[in-house]
Order: C-alpha cells, then sequence, then structure tokens
C-alpha cells in the first residue's frame, strides 16, 4: 500500500486531502505544520512514505524548510510542494531545494492524484 | 524685506518719473528760451541808444567845430554857442558811457573819443577862442582822429549788435537742441523702464505657462519658481498650493486604489480555501453516489457545482487583483499551437454536448510555435469557448481556427449565435459587463472573463478585438507572437485536422 504524508496548515484542507487519497486507496499520515511533519518522519522508522505532500506556506516550520531539512539529510523520497503563490518565483526556487514536483493551489483532483501516482511508482 | 512694488504701483512709478522728468525739461527749456530773448532785447536796445548817442557826438563835434570857425570871425557871438555845443558833447558822451555797459572795446571806443575831441579842444579850438589860429594841418590831424573815432565806435556798434544776434541765434538753437536730446532721453528713459518691467513679468510668467503644461501633462511633482511682480508671484504660490493639493490627492487616491487591490487580493486568496474545501468534500459525496439517495446526491451535486462556480469566480477576481497591483505573471514559452487548440476543445466539449452544439477546431498545416504560456492562453481560449457555449443557441456552430498572419499566430473563436451590437462591442472588454440583450440576460457569470483575457493577451504582448453582425454571430480574435525558434510543429497528421464534436 503506498504510503503518504500530508502536511497542510488547515486541518479542513488537511481533512478533506486525507479523505480523499484514502478514499483512491493510499495511506495517508497527516501534520499540521513542518516541525510536526519532521516528527512523523521520524515516528514512522522504517516505514517511511513513499510520496510527501507539502504546502509551502506553514506555520512553525514551512514546506520550503522542511524540504531543505530533508535534502540536507540526505532523504530521497519525492516531495510534492503544494503553493498558493506559484505566480512568483517560488517553482525555480523550489527545484533548486530538491523539489520534485510543484503544483499550484487550488489544484484540480485529477491533476493531483496524477502526480502522487507518478512519484509514487 | 526685498522691495518689490506691485505692478500697478509699478506702472504708476514709472509714469510719474516719466511726466517729472519730461516738465522738468520743458520748464528749463522754456525758461532758458525766454531768458536769452530778454536779453537779446536788451542788448539791441542798449546798441541802438548807444548808436543815437555817437551820431549826437558826431552832430555836437560838428556845431563845435563850426562855432570855433565862426568864432575866429565874431568871437562875442559865437562863445556861448561853442561853450553849447561843448556842453552837448559832454552830456552825449555821458549818456553813451552809461550805454557801453560791460564792453571793453565800446568803452575804450569811447574813450578815444572823448580824448580826441578833447586833444581838438585842446589844440584847435581853444587857439582859434584866443585869436590864433592852428596850424592847418595840425587842426586836419585832430579833426580827423575825432571823426574816425567816432566812425570807429559807430562801427563797433553795429559789430557788437550783430554779435549779440548771432549769439542769441546760436544760443536758441543750441537750447532747442539740448530741450530736443533732453526730451528723447526721458522717452528712452521710459522705454527701457516699461521694457524692464514688462521682462520682470516675461521670466515668471513663461515658467507659469510652462509649469501648467508639465502639471497637465500629468507630471504632479511640477513646481514654479516664485517671482516677479506681486501679482505675478501671487499667482505663482496660488499655483503651487494648486500643485500641491493635486499632488496630495493623486496620492490619497493612490493608496486607496492599493488599499482596495490589497483588500481584493486578500480577501480571494482567503475564500480560496474554504471554497476548496467544500468542493472537495462535495465531489467526494458525488463520487460515492452508492452510499448516498436521490435527493442526497442531488444536494451534493448542486454543492459541488456551485462550489465550483464561486471557484471560478474567486480565480477571476484575483487574477484581476493581480493584474491591477501589477503582479498577474505569465511563463511563455514556445508552444504547440495544435496541441493546444486540442486540449482545449477536448476540455470544452461536453459543455457544447450538453447544448447540442457543434464545435470545429480547425490549425493550419505547418504553423509554428506560439510564444505563449500555455496555461493562460489555455484559459483564454476557453473563457471565448465558454462565452459562445453560453450565448449561442441550442444547436450553434462554433469555430476555433488558428492560423499564421505574418509574423503571429492568429486564434479566432467564432459562432453563428446572436451576436453583439455596435454598442456591445464597445464595452465587451470591461470589467463586470455583461451582455444585457434578451435572452442572454439569463446566462451567468462575473463579467470578468474577457477583462482577464485582454490582460492576459496583452501581457503577452498580443491584441484581442471582437467583431459581430448582429443576429448572424460573433467572432473574437486574439494574435500572440509566434516562438522565436518557432519551427512549424509535426505533431499530429499534417493538413488540417478537423475534431468533430461527438453528435
Amino acid at each position: 500500500m503506498t504510503r503518504l504524508l500530508v502536511a497542510d496548515d488547515s486541518e479542513t484542507v488537511l481533512l478533506m486531502l486525507q479523505r480523499r487519497l484514502e478514499m483512491e486507496g493510499y495511506d495517508v499520515v497527516t501534520a499540521t505544520d513542518g516541525l510536526e511533519a519532521l516528527d512523523r518522519l521520524k515516528e514512522a522508522g522504517p516505514r517511511q512514505p513513499d510520496v510527501i505532500l507539502l504546502d509551502a506556506m506553514m506555520p512553525n516550520m514551512s514546506g520550503l524548510e522542511v524540504l531543505e531539512e530533508l535534502r540536507n539529510s540526505g532523504s530521497k523520497i519525492p516531495v510534492l510542494m503544494i503553493s498558493a503563490h506559484l505566480d512568483a518565483q517560488e517553482p525555480d526556487q523550489m527545484r533548486k531545494l530538491g523539489a520534485t514536483y510543484c503544483i499550484p493551489k487550488p489544484f484540480e483532483w485529477d491533476d493531483l492524484l496524477g502526480r502522487i501516482e507518478e512519484l509514487a511508482s | 524685506m526685498r522691495f518689490n512694488p506691485s505692478l500697478t504701483a509699478r506702472l504708476r512709478i514709472g509714469f510719474a518719473v516719466l511726466f517729472v522728468l519730461l516738465g522738468i525739461v520743458s520748464l528749463l527749456g522754456v525758461g532758458r528760451l525766454f531768458q536769452i530773448r530778454v536779453d537779446y532785447e536788451d542788448d539791441v536796445s542798449r546798441y541802438f541808444q548807444l548808436e543815437l548817442e555817437t551820431e549826437r557826438l558826431r552832430s555836437a563835434f560838428i556845431l563845435e567845430q563850426a562855432a570855433a570857425r565862426a568864432t575866429s570871425a565874431n568871437q562875442k557871438l559865437n562863445r556861448a554857442e561853442l561853450n553849447g555845443a561843448a556842453g552837448t558833447f559832454g552830456d552825449a558822451a555821458n549818456r553813451a558811457g552809461e550805454f557801453t555797459g560791460s564792453d571793453i572795446d565800446l568803452a575804450a571806443g569811447l574813450e578815444q573819443l572823448i580824448s580826441n575831441e578833447d586833444a581838438w579842444r585842446q589844440g584847435v579850438a581853444k587857439p582859434i577862442v584866443r585869436g590864433k589860429l592852428p596850424a592847418r594841418g595840425v587842426e586836419r590831424r585832430l579833426t580827423e582822429s575825432v571823426t574816425d573815432s567816432v566812425d570807429g565806435l559807430a562801427a563797433s556798434t553795429r559789430a557788437a549788435r550783430d554779435d549779440s544776434r548771432d549769439d542769441a541765434r546760436s544760443d536758441t538753437r543750441n537750447t532747442t537742441i539740448l530741450v530736443a536730446i533732453a526730451l528723447i532721453g526721458g522717452v528712452l528713459a521710459a522705454l527701457i523702464l516699461f521694457s524692464g518691467l514688462i521682462n520682470s513679468m516675461r521670466a515668471p510668467l513663461g515658467r507659469l505657462v510652462e509649469g501648467a503644461r508639465r502639471l497637465a501633462g500629468g507630471d504632479l511633482k511640477t513646481r514654479v519658481e516664485v517671482g516677479g511682480p506681486v501679482e505675478i508671484s501671487t499667482l505663482g504660490s496660488a499655483f503651487n498650493e494648486m500643485a500641491n493639493s493635486l499632488e496630495r490627492d493623486a496620492r490619497e487616491r493612490d493608496r486607496v486604489e492599493r488599499m482596495k487591490d490589497d483588500f481584493v487580493l486578500t480577501v480571494s486568496h482567503e475564500l480560496r480555501t474554504p471554497v476548496t474545501v467544500v468542493k472537495g468534500f462535495a465531489e467526494m459525496l458525488t463520487e460515492q453516489r452508492r452510499t448516498l439517495n436521490a435527493r442526497q446526491y442531488e444536494a451534493a451535486e448542486v454543492i459541488a457545482e456551485s462550489a465550483s462556480q464561486l471557484q471560478n469566480m474567486i480565480n477571476d477576481l484575483l487574477d484581476l487583483a493581480r493584474s491591477d497591483a501589477g503582479k498577474l505573471r505569465i511563463e511563455p514559452e514556445p508552444t504547440p499551437v495544435r496541441r493546444l487548440a486540442q486540449r482545449i476543445g477536448r476540455q470544452m466539449r461536453p459543455h457544447f454536448e450538453e447544448k447540442d452544439q457543434q464545435l470545429t477546431v480547425s490549425v493550419e498545416k505547418d504553423i509554428p510555435d506560439v510564444e505563449a504560456d500555455p496555461d493562460r492562453i489555455g484559459q483564454v481560449l476557453a473563457n471565448l469557448l465558454s462565452n459562445a457555449n453560453k450565448y449561442a443557441q441550442e444547436g450553434a456552430q462554433v469555430r476555433l481556427a488558428a492560423s499564421q498572419v505574418g509574423d503571429e499566430i492568429e486564434f479566432a473563436v467564432s459562432d453563428n449565435g446572436p451576436g453583439l451590437g455596435k454598442d456591445e462591442l464597445d464595452h465587451v472588454f470591461d470589467r463586470f459587463w455583461r451582455a444585457q440583450s434578451g435572452e442572454t440576460q439569463a446566462v451567468g457569470g462575473t463579467g470578468l472573463g474577457l477583462a482577464i483575457a485582454k490582460s492576459l493577451v496583452e501581457l503577452h504582448g498580443g491584441a484581442i478585438s471582437a467583431n459581430s453582425v448582429p443576429g448572424k454571430g460573433a467572432t473574437f480574435r486574439f494574435v500572440l507572437p509566434i516562438a522565436k525558434d518557432g519551427r512549424p510543429s509535426r505533431e499530429g497528421a499534417g493538413g488540417k485536422v478537423e475534431a468533430k464534436a461527438a453528435q
């Protein structure tokens, strides 16, 4: 079963993502900010997620910072960055930091599910 | 404080100085001419008197001569006459002395005459009276010297009179010239004064005109240097106050405008998350149709559909707010035209099928790639197709065509729907404007789609336009530049491909 870690600071968005992705048959772990996301990764031990979905903007620790931390620690888990500000220069910055893919917010479900499937395989 | 009289004060001062100068010059000139005339008349009458007295001296001397001759014959009888003639001569000499005045030559001439006459009396008259006739040569010499002196005095007097007349003439002429020069000088001074006055106004007035032009041209930072006469410097200060107030207003307006933009941007942004969640859950419900009864499913569908509409409106508002704030960004790249047109055609096809309309996508053979942000231009095409779909009647024909026109790619979306009137065409790209006529009123939408389409096309360096024949249909076209290395894309089948909508 494909495991996903999803981090978003909006609890309703997080719940929606969780339910929808569970409906599609994924095993979903959630976090409401970057620090919590790193905690979940530590807790997971050997059962690391196959794909990580990160909201770029989050309190305490942003998605970008989590991404930087992950890549610095040598993790190669594919990261799907979701940003509400894709019209800025962020995509370049994100790719430089090692984001596997960036997707604008609000996203189309088909688009999001397609990307996850692609990255998980 | 600097002396800066007003314009009227300057004019008054100028005129006063001018009139005073002209008055003084005129009075001095007239006085001088009068004086010259009076002096001349005095001199002339004095010289005439002197001439008269000279002639009297002459006649008195002749009488004395005659008396002296007669005395030698009849001593007693003519002694008195001799004395009388001598008295007459003395009187005339005294009066003549009064008339010589300060003229040294005349006084000397008279002196000479008197002494010569005295010499004649001593040398001729006295010996005769005593009965001794003087030597003939002596008498003639003495008599001639007296006669010569009289002639000399008369001549000198005439000469003095002529001199006096010449002097008076030349004085009159000189005075007249002086007065004329002074008058011309006064007028020149006045001209200089007035031109100075005009110049003192010209520079500040010129600055004001220049400033007003710049302000009218939209440069609200324009200020003028305040200067010149009071009236003009007051005008300058008033101009600067006006510019200050205009600039203040403009700044305030910009601030309010920015606040509004920020507000719209923030609000649409904040609205997006909850709408996304509503839509997401509603869609999830509709996908779990088996677990819902018919009414629940219907409700879920309506919620999903409305959330979707709301999301579109919010996205439109956000695009517009970004466009206003200059934050609308595009990422143009060489984009294959056929693939783009077909993707949008595919995406929109279900809507056309719903209204039983026929959508034709037609792309010119060997068309070069277009320099465009595929998502954004796709959005523009989808908007134009969506309008055709919404405004055209059921069963209408809609065509999406792309072709190369010069060094640009033209996209055209045309339909055979009701079309747009001339007035409507003028406003079709305005914000919140929607076709108002008859049956089209039922069509929903924010009225922002075409305004955004225009912004996006223009951001690409392209242009969009609309034309229509009312009752026959409408065509919206826009052009975009060809990609720099825009080779014709050869994906898909070559030649004209027309994808027919499923009937």
